[in-house]
């Protein structure tokens, strides 16, 4: 298995303060070391490797990680705490997995 | 046929101009195990047009215990109407009674309604997706210029699949908009929510709904005390597109 994080840069050279809070979290559970690789999603360059990715992927949200298996697509995770679970097979409170999808789908509350 | 053989991207392009009803038709055809998420609002048009096609059609709704008893009567006369089952799915009680016993009944006037949402709403719409492989929902493009637009007619929906299930989202009145929704129901004779003739645009729970003037967003109806929040991780459309 070979997983990539894609962590933003923003248009005024910021870094994407969701990416931030991502990685001090993987690092605080002492799972950074499972990431093999980090790319920077530049939104001044759109040929920085993590806009190309998010094009070929049709991701439109940031921090994302690439699971890739050998023979097998891609996988896609735009939401940390459930690629935690999934992938990095870590437990995860029901309430933190719920407040970060409502976060990343503004509009679930309106249903 | 299941989400796995179901090439969602292809299919959404080409049913991007086709009516609600031809939507709903290919979702039925296609999923035996799907169900419509009825909010107890305008999408009820959605159960008026899935009804002729499929009479016994799943329908679900998230009963949060904090509804308009106008919206718990009109769930009941769409079930009668339409002689369906409705399965109305509640929060989990101990969630819900801790949270209750520690932040009391009205915490989202301070602070914010995702955790109350979240609890009453959104658990409870888990559950119910998690025995699905599709779903039906009345998002329209035009109810939220910021967060809406993007919207497609179907979508794998990535915040309730897992690892070992995709879980398919139809959005039938993707493209249309309230006035042609309106529309519909004066010109089929369907039933609607007694909320919307008292200025009720939008319907959630009753202490986080309130009606609007005219020409005003459906949006400002709701949660209107809080501040429109900034998106900070989306990724710049422009150059995702490019």
């Amino acid at each position: 298995m070979h997983i990539t994080m894609v962590k933003k840069i923003m248009k005024d050279g910021s870094p994407c303060r969701k990416c931030a809070d991502v990685l001090t979290q993987l690092q605080e559970n002492k799972l950074l070391d499972k990431i093999d690789q980090i790319v920077i999603a530049d939104e001044r360059d759109p040929d920085s490797e993590g806009m190309i990715l998010a094009r070929q992927h049709k991701v439109e949200l940031a921090p994302f990680f690439v699971v890739e298996e050998e023979g097998q697509a891609a996988e896609i995770y735009t939401i940390y705490f459930k690629f935690v679970k999934e992938v990095l097979s870590e437990q995860i409170s029901e309430q933190e997995e719920i407040k970060e999808i409502m976060q990343q789908n503004p509009d679930i509350d309106f249903l | 046929m299941t989400a796995v053989t179901f090439d969602v991207d292809k299919l959404a392009a080409e049913y991007n101009d086709k009516t609600p009803s031809d939507i709903l038709a290919l979702a039925i055809e296609h999923f035996e195990n799907l169900s419509i998420s009825f909010s107890g609002a305008e999408d009820v048009v959605l159960i008026d047009m899935a009804v002729q096609i499929k009479p016994d059609i799943n329908v679900f709704s998230l009963d949060t215990g904090r509804l308009h008893p106008e919206t718990y009567q009109f769930i009941e006369r769409v079930r009668n109407h339409y002689n369906i089952q409705i399965d109305l799915m509640s929060p989990d009680q101990k969630q819900l009674e801790k949270f209750v016993q520690d932040k009391g009944l009205y915490s989202f006037y301070q602070d914010g309604h995702q955790e109350c949402c979240g609890i009453r709403k959104v658990m409870p719409l888990r559950r119910a997706l998690s025995t699905l492989d599709a779903w039906i929902t009345g998002q329209r493009q035009d109810q939220s210029p910021d967060t809406r637009q993007g919207i497609p007619v179907m979508q794998k929906d990535n915040a309730f699949s897992s690892a070992d299930r995709t879980l398919i989202k139809f959005n039938p009145l993707a493209g249309w908009t309230s006035q042609q929704v309106w529309q519909y129901i004066r010109e089929n004779d369907v039933p609607f929510n007694e909320l919307h003739s008292k200025g009720f645009a939008s319907i959630g729970c009753e202490p986080c709904t309130r009606a609007v003037l005219p020409n005003q967003h459906e949006r400002e109806g709701r949660w209107w005390w809080e501040e429109a929040t900034k998106k900070e991780c989306g990724l710049h459309v422009d150059n995702i597109k490019k």
